[in-house]
């Protein structure tokens, strides 16, 4: 169930650029499997400890997803919804495989020692690790969600994503907001990245699963609505959970596909998001 | 941006020169076995990539997953020549057929939305199929795979047999004649009212609704075509290199590449996603490799970006555009 907390941290990114600016990100699972790396070579490295590297992984995640919308996306922000998803999957692929060159397709985990030591809260064992894990990824959570409520930048963004054309003539520069929300979503994933890789391990491969797990989540929880993201998270944990035990740990990714198609079947626009 | 009005005069006889050229390489390549088994992939990541098109070029649904449609013919078609002992043709009439429940399986709860979902469920969907092959070990062998599968059996014309085991040239040759019957097959079906639909929902989807084009109906149709296409391609492909395993069944290259491919020669064009794929595999294999051993895939990616950002029609489509 603390899994799913995380799941939703990993599908933040994701979740908030196609709520905001209707692109579906592919590339997203290759910006937390960025940062995830970063993370890996400064411990490496320099045996940076991987929660002081966070920021560092975010920013480069951040940078990467900035340059690709400055370079590539803006160019056709406005043409047809293909173009963009066909355009981050050729983002997301050349990551991948860079990757592959850079650090060869091993699996990479972020370890440390003083992570795995066990605490008792009652009457289970829960390992120091997985409790700071979650904590920030709730308080990313949370924090994304303050921002978009409170800030005026976090209004001017929602604005947009409701009516771009009022939000121009309200003198709010879109493009502008277009890039800073992209960046985010870069900034949220790479994230994620050190997080999934002191749990469990980053390889080139990692990126797509997540982009898909995302993407899944996004539906589950509906268009748009971030608490909703964590109680999705929740129950896409609970339910691998749920299917590692009474089934196979290899049916463990079937539960996810299972639910998905049976929310597009029964209610299409998720959980908690509004009819569309 | 003209997407679709492709069939003009001259790209049938961009379509003829190319058949004549695929027809002739085995001759300048001097029957080298080695040279022809990479153009053998080629022609299969061809025929992949107008089945491909179909959808993208046709009905504006991108499909993140072809995999899942090559993997499916491959495994059915194999599992009913090894364990049920059929007439390997046979074998991949009925596999291509699996393949259409297949595509009914995750076309119909995904099309019933707009946008990306259909995108990235068929990502999904190759994901589980690929799960479920590494599972059901009792009936696919699980990771292992399947060994020495047997080949298409030979063909007798008049005194002549063309031998499938032995030769690389009847492979060729066979791959080349799927790949021109799946033309055939995408050419008059983009020509039939359904294709003309298909146009219609390219264009605008709301529209085409308005003027009683249906919709759903004619989405799942193309995806129907498409992955018979690919699951047939996908049973020839498992005939020819007598082995399956999840991982090369089911391989990303089989979603990724006829995407590259068709962006490369034009999604807007019948004929162009087929010369994508035989230029790409010539630069992959003779330019790329040679660079990056290991992640040779990201000039792919690379390419991918840059097509679409300034050649949204491909290079073929672009150069078409001007003539």
């Amino acid at each position: 169930m603390l899994e799913g907390v995380n799941y939703a941290l990993f599908c933040l990114g994701l979740a908030f650029v196609f709520g905001i600016m209707r692109i579906i990100n592919m590339a997203h699972g290759e910006f937390l499997v960025l940062g995830g790396y970063i993370a890996y070579w400064l411990l490496v490295m320099w045996g940076i400890n991987p929660l002081l590297s966070l920021p560092l992984a975010a920013a480069f995640a951040a940078g990467a997803s900035f340059l690709s919308y400055r370079v590539f996306i803006q160019r056709i922000r406005t043409t047809t919804e293909l173009n963009t998803l066909i355009l981050t999957y050729g983002i997301g692929i050349f990551l991948s495989n860079l990757f592959l060159q850079l650090w060869t397709a091993d699996l990479r985990s972020i370890g440390v020692h003083w992570m795995e030591s066990p605490l008792k809260i009652a009457g289970i064992y829960i390992s120091l690790g997985e409790i700071i894990t979650v904590t920030i990824s709730f308080l990313g959570v949370l924090t994304l969600h303050s921002f978009l409520r409170r800030t005026k930048m976090g209004k001017a963004i929602r604005i947009t994503a409701i009516d771009r054309d009022a939000a121009a003539l309200a003198g709010i520069n879109v493009e502008k907001i277009d890039l800073l929300a992209f960046s985010i979503g870069g900034l949220l994933a790479g994230l994620g990245g050190p997080l999934l890789g002191m749990l469990s391990f980053v390889s080139p491969v990692t990126g797509i699963h997540i982009t898909v797990k995302a993407f899944i989540l996004t539906v589950l929880a509906g268009v748009g609505s971030i608490p909703g993201l964590v109680a999705a998270g929740i129950i896409l944990g609970v339910g691998e959970a749920v299917t590692v035990t009474f089934v196979s740990s290899s049916y463990r990714e079937l539960f996810g596909f299972v639910l998905f198609v049976f929310i597009l079947l029964v209610r299409p626009s998720g959980l908690f998001g509004k009819r569309i | 941006m003209k997407f679709y009005l492709s069939f003009r005069s001259s790209e049938k006889t961009i379509a003829i020169i190319t058949f004549g050229l695929v027809l002739a390489l085995p001759f300048a390549l001097a029957f080298n076995p080695y040279y022809l088994s990479i153009f053998i992939s080629a022609l299969i990541l061809g025929s992949v990539s107008l089945a491909w098109n179909l959808l993208a070029g046709g009905c504006g649904q991108v499909s993140f997953g072809h995999a899942a449609f090559f993997g499916i013919g491959a495994y059915a078609s194999a599992l009913l020549v090894m364990k049920a002992g059929w007439n390997p043709f046979l074998a991949m009439v009925v596999a291509a057929m699996i393949g259409v429940i297949g595509a009914l399986i995750i076309g119909i709860p995904a099309f019933r939305l707009r946008g990306p979902y259909f995108a990235l469920s068929i990502l999904g969907f190759a994901e589980v199929m690929k799960l479920l092959t590494l599972n059901l070990t009792s009936l696919t062998e699980g990771s292992k795979g399947i060994f020495n599968i047997s080949s298409l059996p030979p063909i007798r014309l008049g005194g002549m047999a063309l031998e499938f085991y032995y030769s690389r040239t009847t492979n060729y040759y066979f791959a080349a004649a799927l790949m021109f019957a799946i033309y055939l097959v995408i050419y008059f079906f983009r020509h039939s009212n359904t294709g003309l639909a298909m146009s219609a929902v390219h264009g605008d989807e709301e529209t085409a609704a308005g003027i009683g084009v249906p919709v759903f109906r004619t989405k799942v149709t193309a995806l129907i075509v498409s992955a018979f296409c690919t699951a047939l391609i996908g049973a020839f492909y498992t005939h020819y290199v007598h082995f399956l395993s999840p991982d090369s069944a089911f391989d990303g290259y089989w979603s990724v590449m006829p995407i590259v491919a068709s962006l490369f020669g034009g999604i807007g064009t019948l004929i162009g996603p087929s010369i994508g794929a035989l230029v790409i595999t010539g630069l992959d294999e003779f330019l790329f490799k040679r660079f990056f051993e290991t992640g040779h895939k990201l000039f792919f990616g690379l390419l991918l970006a840059i097509v679409i950002v300034w050649a949204p029609v491909g290079l073929l489509g672009k150069w078409m555009e001007k003539k």
